[in-house]
Parts: structure tokens; C-alpha cells; sequence
């Protein structure tokens, strides 16, 4: 519960109405420090002229937050829905810790937001009761109004400043889940009216007076340098205005984004590159070493028992080894950013998923201070942890600064935005299961192989929890194992990393998933009743410093697999397989998929997923997030990032192919009714789908595929 | 260097570009009109598709001397209102997420009911299927379609 302090009231400007400010704090993420302050920085307010107004503390991109997050304080207020306006936070003295990701903007704000809507609804209560000289207790609300006996009835703008003068209450009631109007029904996004006019804007599209555009040329090699170049070949070209130096390149500043491109790609003809120390990294030798890492030291993630001499003593032991590629992020709106840089001050506009961060690393760039820095977080165009970087935004400043003058927007072409990516790493796993002669699972090994995500978060340092960090999803496998040994080699890869959607909870649950298959298989077993079987009875289980509800996860595996059918007699050349997972140890879900595999090509025909996250807010939202979960798995069946000579690849959706509506699988989501807190549904549908229909390819073939992408010669 | 003449939404606009300007700049960056959205610039994504002479065009693939003459309409023009069908039927399935690719889905399903009023499974696999979301709304993305063919009825 939330403590009195977490929220405190404001004494706002005359005429201002009722406002509360609230304490919203984003997570710390690993290797920050946690800071607790009590400044409230997230504002409700209900104005005198009956509108409220609620501050979204949290980025969206597409996963519905400026509608889910003011729904919990419409909820517990009883507002009218139709009467809230949004305000997007800004960093700043009021906001230190914005950010989003990690699929938790709903479990770490839910308690807040309810009791903070909860207290502003009693104090108008009570100014009501006040003004109509009856005990509160007479009194009810509805969509915004106050109803008293006798047919009384009092606006909650004309409430709202004398209920600023009555004390916060400490504890509010809370609605039960059954007295709920707005939550648990279907709720449409608040800014689908302004996106089907084109009227929602992005970071990109930003217009100030005055502004003008830029394209960076970088060296296609990390960390390479301009050695030689003929900025004439780009002033030539019409609408350039400048050619700058900025440390990630060279930026052509014009007066239009195709002159920007123009010039950029005349001055590529003329530049030669110090292409620095990455100029010979490559895909295949790191592969090498991945898999030498396998057999070096490494870092235990969790170690249970003694899964040595388990394994020794097991009646069977089977082994695999399973690879992921790296991967970019291509959000459809790839990256840019616009900064005004003045002597005094700076204001960017950007679409982040880390306000703070990039407040704080663009004002370190053009020495400013960070409360110098306006920064306005826009809508972004799909985030997927991409936007969690602070590159894009703090290179708008560097250019900014550089061209002088007013607004700089730069703007990535969607070859910039691939091989400049903060990419997912690829990694290696080797995984051991020791069988007895019943075919019990008695040893689990899991080792993973490959370049530190957080590490290149934290700008080279080694964080204390690394190995737990990318070893996520494979170190909580939920199953009863008396010996395990899950662990992390790091491999040191030259290129940026970066959270990809599920992060490395995606490669690992697919190795975890589809080698517990394997594991079935091999002990004769059927793949849901082995599962079944290492659940167990068992209800809470520690796992770190997290407990896991078994029983939860147990109900949406049988649940998922009742609703598909397992077990069910299929057409010729189709299979089911499935998997699971409790992401975070918070959201509970189970995939069914249905496949068939004809003259070498597979087809995905639908995706039957269970799903118990709690309180369900908007299930229509939480649909949604489940279908795009599932076509994020899918193109991750076939996209992937290879680097040759220092460079990726690929550089267009051409040769990173992503998913297309006439692949696209049916979807079916079963939701856990459920009156636990609720979590979130942004990533979790992604690491569990990938194994579920690579166990449906065995099922209907019998290739087990351990390496993606699939190549056409995998099931040919 | 000449101006060109383009009629954007049924007003006549003359921009002062480079020839080989591509639709798309013109309509971002000269005339404001940023419902119109960069995402791949080859013409393999879609997010950029507009109206030209009532065909679903790629403007990063149509340098505006090629536009010259043409009734061009964006998604700012598609109605008045947000009162098209296809535009309706998007609120009522509540396709979008992050809705960056949407105003190119929209111009090209609209084209699309213009062209076959009641359009089958596969003629929307021919005309989506080019077009990119990485959000995943494409179930939604056909059901809005087959409302809006209906009138609105699901």
C-alpha cells in the first residue's frame, strides 16, 4: 500500500481547482542508484470548468499506456472519461526518473495512481457533503459528479476548490474489482482519432520556425573516424548549408531533408574512413568465440544442487546447442531528433523512452546543465527498447550546437537506423539435461554465451547483477529440478547493444523451451504433461528475491492448451507445440501454436495464448499487445543482423525482412480472471511464442530447429 | 529552376524544388504536411503512400516532377472530418499502437475500397501485404477493412 507520503496535495494558483501531485518514480534500472525523493511529480488535477487533467509519466509507443495509466485514475475518481485531458511529463525538477520499458509501467504505477484518484474522489466527496450539510456516507459519485439525497448533484470542477482546502485522506477507500466502470472493459486508444487524420505527432514530425534538417554521415564501422573529405561535393548540392564535424561523423545541414540526404550521400563519395579498431569484426569469428566461451569461465546466474555429478549419475543425458542472431530494432518511424541549442539553454524535441537520460547526456554534450535543457518527449513511432538509447538524441544536440543558429531536426535513413542500431546480441546456449530411467528430469544445465547488453548500457562497466541480467528467462525456469546451473560468458562484442522488445528473456526462453521439448521427447513424454509434471502442486516458489505463483503458470498452460486443442488429431503436415513462461516472475502466459511445414515452407496458422497478468485494465489493449507480440516473434523467425568487415549487413527492410499481413497467424488470447496486481503485456507475449512454434515445426516434421533465422535449406 | 505545380488535397501549390525531390519531402518539409510518413525511403514499407490521380502511390518513390498535374491527397484530405469509412472503421477495431504506419495503411485501403468495394481475403493480402507495421495490427488491419466494405457493420 501506498504510503501518506507517496502523494501530497498541491496548493495550486487561484482558480487552479483541486490539485494533487502524486510520487511516481520509475524503477532504478540495474546498476543505478536508487534515489528516493518525495517531491511530487505527477499531477491530477480537476479544474474548476469540470475538465481533468492527468499527467502521463510514461512514453507511448503503441503500448497503450496515455490510455491504461489516466484509466486507473479515471477508474477510482469516476470521472468522465470523455472530459480528460493528457499532459505528456517532462524531465525535470518534477520528473528525475522517467522512463519506460521493461514491460512495467503498469505494475510500478497502479498503487499510486488508484489512491491517489481514490483520495481526490473523497475530498470531493467531502466538500459536497459540506456544502449540502450531510455526512458524506449519503453521498455517491458518477462520471464526474457528485450525488447527494434528495437529488442533490454538484460538477466536480465546481467542487473542486473547496475540496483543495480539506485534508488529503490517508487511507481512501479503493473499489473493489467488482465495483470497477472504466477497467476491464474494452477502452479505445485516446489517440486513435488524431492518428487515422495524421494529425498525432511524432518525434519526426516536429516543425519549429526556422528549422532545419541534417543527415550524419557515420562511418559504417564502430567507432571509425572521417580521415579525408570534400565538404564541397556536399555544399554543392542544393539547400546545404553547412557541413559540420560532430563526434558520431559528419553532418550536412540544408534547408530540406532530401537536400540533407543529397548532400550526405555526395559527401560519402568523397570521404575515406580511419575505420579504427572494429574493421575486421565479424559475424563468424564472434560465433567462434561465443562458442570457445562456452567452455571457459563464466558467471553463475543460479545454481542449485550439484548438476555435475547429477548429470553423471542420470540414466540418460542429452545435450544441444542453440543460437540466436543479433538483431535491430527498425521501429517503422526510424531515429531522429530536434534540439535548439542557445548559449543559455537547449530545447529538444524527441520521441524517448528515457526523458531523463537524455536530458542529462545531451546537456553534458553542449555543456549545459541538465535543468538548462527543455526536452519534449513526443509520440514515438514504435520504441521496442530502441528508443531507450540516448545516441539519436544526444547527436540532435551535438549538431545543434556545431550548425548554430536555430532548430535542428536530424533525421536517420532507414539504412542509419539499421547499422547504427543499439542491436540485440546474438548468443549462444549449450544446454544438458540429465534423465533418470522414468524419465524424470533429475540435472539442468544452461549456459549462454555472448555479448552483455547491460554492460553497454552502463558505458563499459560490469554491473553486479550482469549475469541475472542476460541470463533472464533462462535462470527462473519455473520447473522442479533438484540440480541446476544456469550461467552467462560474457563475450566482448565492439558494437552498441541494447534492449530489443522481451530482451534477452527472447533468446533464452527459446533455447530454455524448445530443449525442454527436446527433453520430452527423449523421455517418451508428452510435451504438456512433462511440463505439467515439473510444475507439480507447488503454489508460491522463491526465486531470488521474487516469489512465483506455480499455480498460476500451471492454469495458463492447461488453459492455452485446452483452447487449442492439444492432443487433437491435426491435417497431414500440421503440428501444436507450446511453451511458457512467467516474465519478470509477473505476467503469466502459455502459447499454443498451430504450424504446418509444406514443400519447405512454413506456415504459422495460429497462435493460442493464455495469458494471466492480473487485473486486467483494457483487455481490448491487452489483446492488441498480444497479437503484435506474436508477429514480433515471427519475424524474428527470419530477420537477422550479421556484421562482415565491421559492418551490419543488412541495411533495409529488403534483407531484414519483418513480418507482412499474409503471414500474419491467427491470434487467440484466453485471459486468467484475476484480482491480483495487475502487470505488464508489452514484451512477455514475445520469448514465449518463438519456442511454441518451433516445437509445433518438430511436432509436424520432426526437425528440432536450434538455430534462427530459418534458412530455406532448414526444412526443405 | 522552375516551380512545380501540384494540386495537395484540392489546392494548388507551387514548390520551388529540385526536380528529383521525392513527393514525400515536398509534403513534410515545403508544404507541412507531416501525416505523411518517412519509413524506409525505397518504397518497401508503405508508410508514405498517398493518393495520386485516386492510386495508392509510394511518394518516396515519386520525384515531384512526376507529380506535376496530378491530384495528390493525403491523409490530412482523405475527409474532412476523420468521417472516411476506412478512418471510422480504424477507430472502431482500434487498430493502431503506435500508429506511425497507419496513415499509409489507411490511403492504401481507402484506394483499395475505391478500386473493389467488397474486397476478398487475398486482395487485401495484395495491397496490405506490401505494406509494413512492426507493431503487429494486421489482424485488426483486415477487419477494419471488411467493416469499412460493409458500411461500418463488423
Amino acid at each position: 500500500m501506498t504510503s501518506r507520503r507517496d502523494f501530497i496535495k498541491v496548493t495550486g494558483a487561484a482558480g487552479a481547482g483541486l490539485v494533487l501531485g502524486l510520487h511516481l518514480e520509475a524503477k532504478p534500472r540495474p546498476g543505478e542508484a536508487a534515489t528516493r525523493t518525495f517531491r511530487p511529480n505527477a499531477y491530477l488535477a480537476i479544474r474548476p470548468d469540470g475538465r481533468a487533467v492527468l499527467t502521463v509519466p510514461k512514453s507511448e509507443m503503441g503500448q497503450g499506456v496515455r490510455t491504461s495509466l489516466p484509466l486507473v485514475i479515471a477508474e477510482e475518481l469516476d470521472l468522465d472519461w470523455s472530459r480528460v485531458e493528457l499532459v505528456q511529463a517532462m524531465p525535470g525538477p518534477d520528473f528525475r526518473h522517467l522512463g519506460t520499458g521493461g514491460s512495467t509501467s503498469v505494475s510500478t504505477t497502479w498503487t499510486t495512481l488508484r489512491t491517489a484518484g481514490a483520495a481526490a474522489r473523497e475530498m470531493l466527496v467531502a466538500a459536497a457533503a459540506r456544502n449540502w450539510g450531510v455526512p458524506p456516507g449519503q453521498c455517491r459519485t458518477e462520471k464526474g459528479f457528485v450525488l447527494g439525497p434528495g437529488g442533490k448533484r454538484a460538477g466536480y470542477g465546481e467542487l473542486a476548490e473547496t475540496a483543495a482546502k480539506l485534508p488529503v485522506p490517508k487511507t481512501p477507500k479503493l473499489k473493489t474489482p467488482a465495483e470497477f466502470r472504466l477497467l476491464g472493459r474494452p477502452t479505445r486508444r485516446v489517440d486513435g482519432p488524431k492518428i487515422v487524420v495524421g494529425k498525432a505527432l511524432f518525434g519526426l514530425d516536429t516543425r519549429r520556425p526556422g528549422q532545419r534538417f541534417a543527415a550524419v554521415l557515420r562511418c559504417p564501422v564502430v567507432g571509425g573516424t572521417p580521415k579525408v573529405w570534400d565538404a564541397s561535393k556536399a555544399l554543392a548540392v542544393r539547400g546545404v548549408k553547412a557541413v559540420v564535424p560532430v563526434p558520431t561523423g559528419l553532418a550536412v545541414v540544408a534547408d530540406g531533408t532530401w537536400a540533407a540526404f543529397k548532400g550526405r550521400d555526395a559527401l560519402a563519395s568523397s570521404i575515406s574512413w580511419n575505420e579504427g579498431p572494429n574493421g575486421d569484426f565479424n559475424s563468424k569469428d564472434l560465433e567462434t568465440r561465443m562458442r570457445a566461451a562456452l567452455d571457459g569461465p563464466a558467471d553463475t546466474a543460479r545454481s542449485t544442487g550439484a548438476v555435475v555429478p547429477a548429470l553423471a549419475a542420470a540414466a540418460r543425458v542429452i545435450e544441444a546447442e542453440y543460437a540466436f542472431p543479433f538483431q535491430a530494432h527498425t521501429t517503422m518511424e526510424p531515429m531522429n531528433a530536434t534540439a535548439h541549442v542557445r548559449l543559455d539553454g537547449a530545447e529538444l524535441w524527441v520521441g524517448t523512452q528515457s526523458p531523463n537520460t537524455a536530458q542529462e547526456r545531451a546537456a553534458a554534450a553542449v555543456g549545459l546543465k541538465p535543468d538548462q535543457v527543455k526536452l519534449n518527449v513526443a509520440l514515438l513511432g514504435g520504441g521496442f527498447g530502441r528508443r531507450s538509447g540516448t545516441d539519436f538524441s544526444t547527436e540532435a544536440a551535438q549538431v545543434a550546437k556545431a550548425a548554430g543558429g536555430g532548430p535542428v531536426q536530424v533525421v536517420w535513413d532507414r539504412t542509419d537506423d539499421i547499422r547504427h542500431d543499439q542491436f540485440h546480441p546474438a548468443t549462444l546456449h549449450r544446454l544438458k539435461a540429465g534423465l533418470d530411467s522414468h524419465g524424470g528430469l533429475g540435472a539442468w544445465s544452461h549456459r549462454i554465451a555472448g555479448g552483455a547488453v547491460l554492460r553497454s548500457w552502463l558505458g563499459g562497466k560490469k554491473a553486479p547483477g550482469q549475469a541475472e541480467t542476460e541470463a533472464n528467462g533462462a535462470w527462473d525456469l519455473p520447473y522442479d529440478i533438484p540440480a541446476l546451473d544456469i550461467s552467462f560468458a560474457e563475450v566482448e562484442v565492439p558494437v552498441p547493444l541494447g534492449w530489443w522488445r522481451a530482451i534477452e528473456i527472447v533468446p533464452n526462453v527459446f533455447a530454455r523451451e524448445c530443449f525442454l521439448d527436446e527433453a520430452a521427447h527423449a523421455a517418451g513424454k508428452d510435451p504438456l504433461a512433462f511440463r505439467l509434471d515439473l510444475l507439480g502442486k507447488r503454489g508460491q516458489v522463491k526465486l531470488g528475491e521474487e516469489e512465483l505463483d506455480i499455480a498460476r503458470l500451471r492454469k495458463v498452460l492447461e488453459l492455452a492448451a485446452g483452447k487449442a486443442g492439444w492432443g487433437r488429431t491435426l491435417p497431414k503436415g500440421h503440428g501444436l507445440g507450446l511453451a511458457c513462461h512467467a516474465y519478470d516472475r509477473r505476467t503469466y502466459l502459455a502459447a499454443v501454436a498451430e504450424v504446418s511445414v509444406e514443400k519447405g515452407k512454413l506456415r504459422v496458422h495460429r497462435v493460442v495464448a493464455a495469458v494471466d497478468c492480473g487485473i486486467v485494465l483494457n483487455p481490448d489493449g491487452l489483446a492488441g499487445q498480444v497479437e503484435g507480440g506474436v508477429a514480433w516473434a515471427v519475424s524474428a523467425l527470419y530477420s537477422q543482423i550479421t556484421f562482415e568487415k565491421g559492418r551490419a549487413v543488412q541495411e533495409n527492410f529488403d534483407t531484414f525482412p519483418v513480418l507482412r499481413l499474409p503471414e500474419m497467424p491467427q491470434v487467440e488470447v484466453h485471459m486468467v480472471a484475476s484480482g491480483e496486481a495487475p502487470s505488464g503485456m508489452g514484451e512477455p507475449p514475445v520469448p514465449v511464442s518463438i519456442p511454441a512454434i518451433l516445437n509445433a515445426v518438430f511436432a509436424a516434421t520432426g526437425k528440432r530447429l536450434r538455430r534462427l533465422p530459418i534458412t530455406p535449406s532448414d526444412l526443405a | 529552376m522552375p516551380a512545380f505545380q501540384i494540386t495537395v488535397n484540392g489546392r494548388r501549390r507551387s514548390v520551388d524544388v529540385d526536380a528529383d525531390t521525392p513527393l514525400l519531402w515536398v509534403l513534410r518539409d515545403t508544404l507541412g504536411l507531416t501525416g505523411t510518413k518517412f519509413g524506409c525511403g525505397q518504397g518497401i514499407c508503405g508508410s508514405c503512400t498517398v493518393h495520386q490521380d485516386g492510386k495508392a502511390v509510394r511518394s518516396c518513390q515519386v520525384p515531384v516532377k512526376e507529380a506535376t498535374g496530378s491530384s495528390i491527397v493525403t491523409i490530412e484530405g482523405l475527409s474532412k472530418d476523420g468521417s472516411h469509412p476506412v478512418q471510422r472503421a480504424w477507430i472502431e477495431e482500434d487498430v493502431a499502437q503506435c500508429g506511425y504506419c497507419q496513415p499509409g495503411m489507411l490511403m492504401s485501403a481507402s484506394a483499395l475500397l475505391t478500386a473493389h468495394p467488397h474486397p476478398t481475403d487475398g486482395q487485401i493480402d495484395d495491397v496490405i501485404g506490401d505494406h509494413i507495421c512492426r507493431c503487429g495490427t494486421y489482424p485488426r488491419i483486415r477487419k477494419a477493412i471488411h467493416r469499412a466494405a460493409k458500411g461500418g457493420a463488423e
